[in-house]
């Protein structure tokens, strides 16, 4: 039979954001597929060189829209290394709390993303829509706004930590904890889900290794990396993290590794409310002139809720020189050929969906 | 002879416009008359002035946004349309996967320059009478990349926009906000 080749996109079917494929077919078997970038290249790099330090976390936030305190974090977490600023113990504690509530409010989205891309599965997405949103008004009242916040300074935070935040933060880990065995039992004694997922878009354990891919996606192949375990920063040694690892690879696994990172990040939370201390968790607030940078070049690595982000940061007084981001989605993208290759059309999308991929941070 | 050539390439010329010509007399012959279901809408008013109104009211109470999400105000684009806000209430469908079948085109997000003729030939695709909202700053005026080398400043130089919509990203709530001051302009409630 012979080869057909089918364009899609450049809007991708359930908007993880804008991107084209050019898949080649025989009969319903992919062949090959062409992934075309850059539909959302704004700069960002680039423009980063124009601005002074404190300027940019609204550039970064930008980049992975799902997640946006954690490139907030990573950022600012860059500059504090070049600058030799250490931050507070009790804002150690608030940025663990508040990442790992970024986190569950990204693996939620992407669960229900994941149902929208295996074809309508509604119920779903309205149900991560319905919890992220409960998430979203905690981070609203720690950080005053919905989705971008600039809530990071140098050396804590914009803020403390209202009053009655803590009891709020309990009570909704309270209920996310009842939530996520629904979810569960939704999704995973559903015939449909299950025919979609357990098998297809194997990635086995070497090939993870190989292709270089990093978070949910790597330890869904067997991979024990974490960089909160292998290269703790802040307070996540204390509180005896452990990645969620399991060993078969395929789309069924990549969405049972977020399921369980929900969880423990739930864990994590409680027992940071519980350990944090008293003090002041403020930053230094944004001036005309920053402290100038000590060190011309530093390197941050973080884990963000798709994977491993490293910044490349070579300082100048007051602005950097060059700002360079190693961006979790643009290699596990990279994987897509791999996966898919081999596999019917119509798992195409699933596979596309499990990767959790947010274009804006792809093409920067 | 090349004289003859000259000749030729003016009868081409004029072909052009004579195919035209006998295409739109063929069609005339076949030209539905005014009926009461499968006219245009716009035959309709045109005929029965009075029932300009009703075909107002029924515009402005189903709107159906297309699915079409660039960057970050997608996510509170699909906020819009889950449970919390729930936009069918007001007549606001599920948002549509095809152009055809859809009325508002909320641009949510930047529009890079790549980006611009596929926004174009989605906004052909959609059948008239079709509505513009620019969602979020991006849409509006460029928002924080006013600078970047790869961004059109607001989509309102490739597009002609009905409502704005302030805020980096707006709330949901704005949206609604938004959507509801559209459908009085397609009311006849406001002049333009």
């Amino acid at each position: 039979m012979s080869i057909v080749r089918i364009n899609v996109g450049p809007v991708h079917p359930s908007t993880h954001g804008v991107i084209r494929l050019v898949v080649d077919v025989d009969g319903d078997t992919v062949v090959n597929i062409e992934p075309h970038i850059g539909m959302l290249h704004r700069g960002v790099e680039k423009l980063a060189e124009t601005r002074m330090y404190m300027q940019i976390p609204p550039y970064t936030e930008k980049l992975d829209y799902m997640a946006p305190m954690s490139y907030d974090e990573a950022y600012v977490a860059t500059v504090e290394a070049a600058m030799n600023i250490t931050v507070s113990e009790r804002a150690q504690y608030v940025r663990v709390i508040l990442l790992e509530l970024q986190r569950i409010a990204s693996h939620l989205l992407s669960v229900g993303f994941f149902c929208n891309d295996l074809g309508q599965m509604f119920t779903g997405f309205m149900w991560a829509f319905k919890d992220r949103d409960i998430i979203l008004d905690l981070l609203q009242e720690a950080a005053g706004s919905r989705m971008f916040y600039v809530n990071m300074r140098l050396g804590g935070l914009r803020e403390d930590l209202p009053a009655d935040f803590e009891d709020h933060v309990l009570q909704t880990m309270n209920y996310m904890e009842k939530r996520i065995p629904e979810y569960v039992n939704y999704l995973e004694k559903n015939p449909v889900f299950i025919e979609r997922t357990k098998g297809v878009g194997v990635l086995t354990r070497e090939d993870a290794k190989q292709l270089g891919v990093t978070g949910p996606v790597l330890r869904a192949s067997g991979v024990n990396y974490d960089v909160r375990r292998n290269n703790p920063y802040y307070v996540y040694s204390k509180l005896q993290f452990t990645p969620k690892v399991l060993q078969e690879g395929d789309n069924f696994a990549r969405y049972k590794v977020r399921m369980l990172e929900i969880q423990e990040s739930i864990r994590l939370i409680r027992s940071a409310i519980k350990l944090l201390p008293e003090g002041d968790a403020k930053g230094l607030p944004i001036k005309l002139r920053s402290p100038n940078p000590v060190n011309r070049i530093s390197i941050v690595n973080r884990e963000l809720p798709r994977g491993e982000c490293m910044m490349y940061l070579v300082a100048d007084p007051q602005k950097p020189y060059r700002l360079s981001i190693r961006s979790p989605n643009f290699i596990n993208l990279a994987a897509i050929n791999h996966l898919a290759k081999g596999g019917r059309f119509a798992d195409l999308f699933s596979t596309l969906g499990s990767l959790d991929l947010v274009m804006g941070c792809v093409d920067r | 002879m090349v004289e003859e050539n000259e000749n030729n390439s003016a009868e081409f010329m004029d072909a052009k416009k004579e195919m035209d010509k006998l295409v739109y007399e063929s069609l005339k012959d076949q030209e539905i008359k005014p009926n009461a279901v499968f006219a245009k809408l716009s035959e309709l008013t045109k005929a029965f002035p009075l029932t300009k109104g009703i075909v107002n009211w029924s515009r402005k109470n189903s709107l159906w946004p297309m699915q079409f999400g660039l960057a970050c105000c997608a996510v509170e684009l699909m906020d819009f349309g889950a449970a919390r806000i729930d936009a069918e209430r007001k007549g606001y469908l599920l948002f549509r996967g095809t152009p055809r079948q859809c009325d508002v085109m909320i641009v949510a997000g930047w529009v890079t320059k790549s980006m611009v003729p596929e926004v174009k030939r989605l906004y052909e695709q959609m059948s008239k009478p079709r509505y513009v909202v620019a969602f979020g700053e991006c849409a509006t005026c460029g928002g924080p990349w006013w600078e970047s080398y790869n961004i059109i400043k607001g989509i309102d130089e490739v597009l002609p926009v009905d409502v704005f919509v302030a805020g980096c990203p707006p709330r949901p709530e704005n949206l609604f906000a938004a959507l509801m001051k559209l459908q009085k302009k397609v009311g006849g409630s406001i002049e333009d």
